[in-house]
């Protein structure tokens, strides 16, 4: 039971620690709120800024199709400028001073009169980020387009649903838990297996390299515990940082969703309707065992490290091998199956997304648990292995 | 009672380590750290492990204190074999280095808590011992401040204090005055000489002649590896040809 009084010892230790607390405690649980909330107001008040923006745009051949030049000057915020000289239009549009510029070539009247196409031509510039400019134009184009069809049609005795020959009604049958599972579903373990990573990483480093910075490596390897009870003691503690850590970051969102004001009602009901306490309970089924296998880990290679400035270096790293699978498991088309649920963080956040979704397989889902855990154990021993072999234990 | 019997230790070394080590270990793959070596320490009793950095002093000591295992020969420590038995030879021991070896998060009582609880040391007797350490060192104005916020001075009592709390039978100190001011060096050998009076076994390694002088009853000179000088301090100061231990020391060594 030896273990138990390192454990002990160690929560004392890493609670006062400042830095590993704001990395545990406070970082997760402030961060993602304010960092959702930052992103809404931006993405809200950028929208917000798009839709009020005044556009400039140049009419060139004005005269060859006065109708159409009348419903583009008639529309609010959206200027034209009729003194742009024709060659400099593009470059007007290439340095901003223009957002866009419509051109009408003589023949567009005899085109419309002859039930024929007019050719109109729009330059924009492409990198404007919410398409503006176009979109606008498009509508103003679309909308008076109908208004000639309409007329056409009148002529000649036509109904309007002759240019529709199917009248199609989708019907999804996903339910809106799945679509917000299968679309959002996968970011959210991203946030919270990258913050298991670096919940256990500054424990893993004080409690691995910073005995050997320390000294007080030879104290505990010469008192009566044994190398395994070190090492569990250990273990344990740096599993329960990576665990709670990655609990708070999820807290963190959930709890961050319902503060923020733009976020609109229907979602923020659907939000918690998902997630309820077994869904969330659920996850962080998951979550332990990914904790334990990345606590072990790094406790490995930590106590590897000849210094805490090495063990830096060795693992810092590793934040992209982990980020990859976790990216990978956002990405549409990637599905838990046999396979998948083997791979470790791929697996937690494919069955995660599954989860959130409300569809989750159970022999995928033991599928993931015998993998992760598998991967914990063998860490595990690993990490005990290490602490045996003297080249690692004494490296220096 | 510390009895070792034709101790080896070889290390295998990797490619970059043979690099690191020079041309001269170039092609050795297999380093001979300590090289059939015996000796026996007895209790109440100061032995010296003498030797110039690199010579196996640390090694050996390690070996000791169960961290490191022999490749081969035997190490007898208090009745208990250092292999087999680790654990109860662990329980037996004091080890102590020139780094205090503290956590800085810890207050002095904390720490020496840690050290009984891992010996198995119940609450009453952890009290008592604590009590009656703590006066002799003069530690209560600060037991209960961070280890981070002590003087060095402080912490110097704080390692002898985490070290003997278990009061153990044999003590191992390898180079405990190294890198300490003469104030700080002066409460280790206050140490040693108590440690001496209540009977332990006491061995530690250094290579300043005067803290032998001062301390030891039985010294030994270990050099590459091997022993090549096992006596009483009386014998070795009786056979001397230099006026100073130093010069003496540099001879014997210089001869090999």
């Amino acid at each position: 039971m030896k273990f138990l009084i390192i454990a002990k010892k160690e929560i004392i230790d890493i609670t006062r620690d400042k830095r590993t607390m704001l990395m545990m405690i406070a970082f997760p649980l402030l961060l993602m709120p304010v960092l959702i909330g930052t992103m809404m107001k931006i993405t809200t008040s950028q929208a917000e800024k798009a839709s009020e923006k005044e556009i400039k745009i140049a009419f060139v051949g004005q005269k060859y199709a006065p109708n159409l030049f009348d419903a583009f000057s008639n529309l609010d915020k959206l200027i034209i400028l009729d003194q742009i000289p024709i060659d400099s239009v593009e470059s007007y549009i290439q340095s901003e001073y223009l957002d866009a510029a419509i051109n009408i070539d003589s023949s567009y009247q005899s085109n419309i009169n002859n039930n024929s196409q007019a050719q109109i031509s729009i330059v924009y510039k492409g990198t404007d980020s919410f398409g503006t400019a176009k979109e606008r134009i498009q509508m103003v184009l679309e909308q008076f387009e109908r208004s000639i069809i309409e007329i056409r049609m009148n002529k000649l005795n036509l109904k309007p649903n002759v240019v529709n020959a199917y009248n199609v009604e989708f019907k999804d049958v996903a339910s809106k838990q799945e679509r917000f599972g299968k679309l959002a579903g996968g970011w959210l373990p991203y946030v919270f297996i990258l913050f298991g990573f670096m919940g256990a990483m500054y424990p893993a480093l004080d409690l691995g390299s910073g005995e050997k910075e320390r000294g007080t490596l030879e104290t505990i390897l010469s008192s009566p515990a044994s190398r395994f009870d070190i090492v569990l003691g250990k273990f344990i503690v740096i599993m329960s940082a990576a665990f709670l850590t990655a609990f708070l970051a999820l807290a963190g969102i959930l709890i961050g969703i319902q503060q923020i004001s733009v976020i609109p009602a229907a979602f923020l009901t659907l939000v918690n309707e998902i997630f309820t306490v077994k869904t969330i309970a659920l996850i962080m089924t998951l979550v332990l065992p990914v904790s334990a296998f990345f606590s072990a880990a790094l406790l490995g290679l930590s106590i590897y490290a000849k210094s805490f400035k090495e063990a830096q270096s060795i693992v810092a790293p590793l934040n992209i091998v982990i980020i990859f699978p976790a990216v990978i498991g956002t990405l549409p088309g990637i599905e838990l199956n046999m396979i998948t649920s083997l791979i470790p963080i791929l697996n937690v956040s494919l069955a995660s997304k599954d989860i959130i979704a409300g569809v989750i397989n159970p022999i995928y889902m033991t599928e993931v648990y015998l993998s992760l855990f598998g991967f914990a154990a063998l860490a595990l021993y690993w990490c005990v292995r290490s602490f045996n072999k003297e080249s690692t234990i004494f490296r220096n | 009672m510390i009895d070792v019997k034709n101790l080896i230790k070889d290390f295998t070394l990797n490619k970059k380590q043979r690099k690191e080590m020079g041309d001269k270990y170039k092609n050795t793959k297999v380093l001979r750290a300590v090289n059939d070596v015996s000796f026996e320490c007895k209790p109440g009793r100061v032995y010296g492990l003498l030797g110039p950095n690199g010579a196996g002093k640390t090694t050996t000591l390690r070996m000791i204190a169960t961290m490191l295992k022999p490749t081969s020969g035997s190490i007898t420590v208090a009745g208990y074999d250092s292999v087999s038995k680790g654990q109860e030879v662990r329980s037996q021991i004091g080890f102590m280095t020139g780094q205090t070896a503290l956590y800085d998060r810890l207050t002095p009582v904390e720490m020496a808590k840690y050290i009984a609880d891992l010996h198995g040391m119940d609450n009453k007797t952890f009290k008592k011992r604590k009590e009656h350490l703590f006066n002799i060192l003069d530690m209560n104005s600060f037991a209960d401040r961070r280890i981070a916020r002590l003087s060095t001075g402080m912490k110097q009592k704080t390692s002898i204090a985490r070290t003997i709390i278990h009061d153990p039978q044999v003590m191992v100190f390898d180079e405990p005055t190294s890198g300490l001011d003469v104030m700080t060096s002066r409460a280790i050998v206050d140490l040693i000489r108590s440690c001496k009076e209540e009977g332990k076994t006491v061995i530690f390694s250094t290579h300043r002649m005067g803290e032998v002088n001062q301390l030891c009853d039985d010294i030994a000179i270990i050099y590459k590896g091997k022993l090549f000088y096992n006596s009483t301090l009386d014998q070795f100061k009786s056979e001397m040809t230099k006026s100073t231990f130093e010069e003496e020391f540099i001879y014997r060594v210089g001869e090999e």
